[in-house]
């Protein structure tokens, strides 16, 4: 009996290996599918009990979906703050219970997780500067090392924008220099650069594709989009302004989930080392949000906790998610739609700069050029900030107005420059 | 012998070198983002279009009913998320490592003995033509292929081994019953997807030719002749594996109902049998879910993809090896060049010369690759000679880049060495050479 037992133990270990049962982890997330593509394969080879099962929604639709009748969803793992704090808010994420040593909640003056412990930062994209070397340097550009650099005139017609209301990373872009430079200053500057700028649409190209080709010099942009492009062949470079800005991208556990083990499996293995290390692939290029994977970065990766060691400032992340309808709604009247007359205008005002830097009109028209019609603290009011998250005929209403003061502004600032110019209006 | 037969006896016979293609088509890149590029003739108007078939390309479905109902469609029965899951970064897919993996970049084609109405293979009746391993919630997956391997080596002159992977496919947690004895099975890495456009532009009347043309070493070559959806009647199979698809349109459509479960113009139901209650239960978006305006977008995406020119075609061990290419009949089947006829798809791509290495016909390829399972015109032992242009890149693109239909291959060598039938001759050229020539031979693929 005993051979027998022996025989049929040698046996089974002969045997090729059966796949064992598995169960699912069921992920809702907007990642592409590289980044899907690595994080699938790494984690179901290292935990071969379990099988993701991706639901890919954008978040608005995402929070559709979880409002509605659903199958349980286990986690949730995408760039998309807002949504993780109204879950979080609505009560539909637990705490998260895994170990979270080794993962600090902020990078310098920018909290990335949630400070109450419901969803975490996983990895982070930074906002900077895509260009084309070999371009700028046809034209006799410099490389820029600040959003300011390119408000020079030397970069007209070379610089492209995204739209905020129209591409996804844009708003938190846009508010990261309403943060770092103060409301007035950062409008300023945005303005300026959009006047030497194409802007981008999100059904247009991807940043990287115009910049890449050498259609345009540079563009504001995500890290990734650039670093991943160079880092698959592109001749572009990137550079991370001085006020570097962040959007962050979180996992959370749902209160509903059915596999609760497989969901803090899954969220323990993106934190890990290991799937840290994941974000440094070629197709993914994020930045990992454990300082200690840094230390293994392949060569000329940015670090962010070393960049905010050495220049950093405090963004408010709530005030910059709860204001991110108002501010797009404003840079679209602002600078979207007065595209052509903002041009002609900044084109105006440096000539006017150039031919007689002492007029005194030319403050006059840098106001008229500079006007807002909302103050910092009205744009953080919640009650007008809903009116642009709900959007009715009051939202319309004032977008009209907006339309009718800003292009009064800008044609008066036109005409003054033109005047101290020398040229007729 | 007429004109075009002595020329196409020219073309196989002169084993030509890696010689660049239309400039105006192919691209001179050798990044991961090779196989992305579009064609130096693609017109600045003609830009929107491309980057809209390139973002379907590329985009991770929704299961319906969703607010971004452009993008929603998937399932209810699907094998992957989206196109670029099968064909990473338009390129080749990859099998399974062990029996724990699950197909990321592959599937399996099912059908049992007969012919559907239009001579292509009959389906099963519950688990249809292909096996989709996922459902959306509230219908099943209909099962799962476990893919196990047996390894023997091949010795090659010189003394040098070289181990193979023999796949074999076990089929669990079927969700309708187990497999009918009777069922064939053919499992399918994705294929890469540039360059087709310029294939689909190769005149039939040159496959015809290179069909008739006599070839040496028992190498023959046949047309396959499959069911035009949007015709209704048989045309030249050109794309897939047996060459199983008339053209680029029905390509892309079959894969979209098949492997995501997206219906289209062309293939407007969803991919449930009629057992399958919950698939057919389940809510659809749209009608159909991708768009006549879509569809043409991801044709013209696909029309519009440059091939990569060859690199290095001047160093010596290059030209070396594409000499013994040609002595080793390898050319006679991966025709180095061809020529596009008149193309009114899209005339930027008529009357140009490609390099794309091959025939676009069915060859025997022998036992050990032999899938047993006919598809219209091809048997169970045939196969379409796969393009060659671009492989080169194939593993610095995806690391796990397979080759042969089933991806068992793991290198360029190996694949080589799996060939049969009508490829016996040349695998048993490559298995004698010197070990310089080997490599020789290789550095010249490489160069592709």
């Amino acid at each position: 009996m005993k051979t027998a037992n022996w025989m049929l133990a040698l046996c089974l270990l002969l045997l090729p290996p059966l796949a064992a049962a598995t169960e699912k982890v069921v992920v809702i997330t907007s990642y592409p599918q590289e980044v899907i593509s690595q994080f699938e394969a790494a984690f179901e080879k290292k935990y071969p009990q379990y099988r993701l099962e991706i639901l890919w929604r954008q978040s608005r639709d995402t929070m559709n979906y979880l409002h509605q009748p659903h199958s349980p969803v286990d986690v949730y793992w995408t760039p998309a703050q807002r949504n993780f704090a109204q879950l979080a808010k609505e009560g539909a994420l637990r705490k998260l219970d895994i170990d979270l040593t080794g993962l600090p909640k902020r990078i310098g003056g920018f909290q990335i997780s949630d400070p109450d412990g419901y969803y975490v930062a996983h990895e982070t994209a930074g906002y900077g500067m895509a260009y084309h070397p070999a371009e700028l340097q046809r034209l006799g550009l410099p490389v820029p090392i600040d959003w300011k650099s390119l408000t020079a005139p030397a970069y007209s017609g070379h610089v492209v924008v995204p739209i905020p209301s129209k591409v996804g990373y844009a708003p938190m872009l846009v508010d990261t220099l309403l943060q770092g430079y103060g409301w007035e200053q950062g409008w300023d500057i945005l303005a300026r650069v959009a006047a030497n700028a194409s802007l981008a649409d999100a059904g247009a190209t991807f940043i990287s594709d115009d910049v890449g080709s050498g259609r345009v010099a540079v563009g504001m942009t995500m890290d990734f989009f650039a670093v991943s492009a160079i880092a698959n062949g592109k001749p572009l470079r990137f550079t991370y302004p001085v006020r570097v800005g962040y959007s962050p991208a979180h996992i959370g556990i749902f209160k509903e989930a059915a596999n609760l083990n497989g969901a803090r499996t899954f969220a323990s293995f993106v934190l890990s080392d290991e799937g840290q290390k994941l974000l440094f692939h070629p197709d993914i290029r994020k930045l990992p949000v454990r300082p200690a994977v840094y230390a293994r970065k392949p060569e000329g990766y940015f670090d962010p906790f070393a960049a905010a060691r050495l220049a950093s400032y405090d963004y408010d992340v709530a005030t910059g998610l709860s204001r991110q309808e108002l501010v797009s709604a404003l840079f679209d009247a602002l600078i979207t739609r007065q595209h052509a007359v903002l041009k002609t205008m900044w084109s105006a005002i440096h000539q006017a700069e150039q031919r007689a830097p002492n007029d005194p009109r030319l403050q006059q028209a840098r106001n008229h050029a500079n006007w807002l019609p909302l103050t910092a603290a009205q744009a953080n009011d919640a009650a007008r900030q809903q009116l642009f998250i709900q959007r009715d005929s009051r939202t319309e209403s004032l977008e009209q107005q907006w339309n009718a003061d800003i292009a009064n502004h800008y044609a008066q600032a036109t005409r003054i420059a033109l005047a101290i110019a020398g040229e007729k209006p | 012998m007429n004109r075009l037969t002595c020329l196409l006896l020219c073309i196989l016979a002169a084993a030509r070198p890696a010689f660049a293609n239309d400039a105006a088509i192919a691209v001179s890149d050798d990044t991961r983002e090779a196989y992305t590029q579009a064609i130096p003739a693609l017109a600045e108007t003609d830009r929107a279009k491309f980057l809209k078939g390139r973002a379907l390309v590329r985009q991770v479905w929704v299961i319906p009913p969703s607010e971004n109902r452009e993008i929603a469609g998937l399932g209810p029965l699907y094998n992957r998320l989206s196109c670029i899951a099968c064909h990473p970064a338009n390129g080749h897919g990859f099998a399974p490592e062990s029996a724990a993996e699950p197909m990321r970049a592959m599937l399996v084609r099912l059908s049992v003995p007969g012919k559907d109405p239009h001579g292509g293979p009959l389906p099963h009746a519950a688990y249809g033509g292909q096996l989709n391993e996922n459902g959306v919630p509230g219908v099943t997956g209909e099962g799962r292929t476990e893919v196990h391997y047996r390894t023997h080596t091949v010795s090659l002159s010189g003394g040098e081994m070289v181990k193979l992977r023999q796949p074999e496919f076990r089929f669990v947690d079927l969700a309708y019953g187990d497999f009918p004895a009777s069922m064939m099975t053919s499992s399918r890495i994705g294929s890469p997807i540039f360059g087709l456009g310029l294939l689909e532009a190769v005149p039939e009347g040159t496959l015809v030719a290179l069909a008739a043309v006599g070839k040496p070493a028992g190498i023959k070559g046949k047309v396959n002749y499959v069911w035009d959806a949007e015709l209704k009647k048989s045309v030249p199979g050109r794309f897939g594996w047996k060459a199983n698809m008339p053209n680029l349109r029905q390509q892309i459509a079959g894969a979209m109902v098949g492997d995501l479960g997206i219906t289209s113009p062309l293939f407007p139901q969803e991919n449930c049998m009629l057992v399958q209650s919950d698939c057919a239960k389940s809510p659809s978006d749209g009608k159909p879910e991708l768009s006549a305006a879509q569809l043409d977008a991801t044709e013209f995406y696909h029309f519009a993809l440059a091939a990569p020119q060859p690199r290095n075609n001047g160093d010596k061990q290059v030209k070396r090896g594409a000499v013994l290419f040609g002595k080793a009949q390898c050319a006679a089947c991966h025709v180095p060049e061809l020529k596009t006829g008149e193309f009114a798809k899209y005339p930027a791509l008529s009357n140009r010369t490609i390099h794309p290495y091959t025939d676009l016909l069915l060859h025997d390829m022998g036992e050990a690759l032999a899938d047993h399972r006919p598809d219209y015109l091809a048997n169970g032992r045939e196969w379409r000679t796969p393009p060659l242009w671009g492989i080169g890149l194939a593993q610095k693109i995806e690391a796990r880049a397979g080759f042969l239909h089933d991806g068992r291959a793991r290198s360029l060598l190996e694949a080589v060495l799996w060939h049969g039938g009508e490829g016996a001759g040349s695998t048993q050229a490559v298995k004698d050479m010197t070990a310089a020539d080997r490599n020789a031979l290789i550095d010249f693929l490489e160069s592709l």
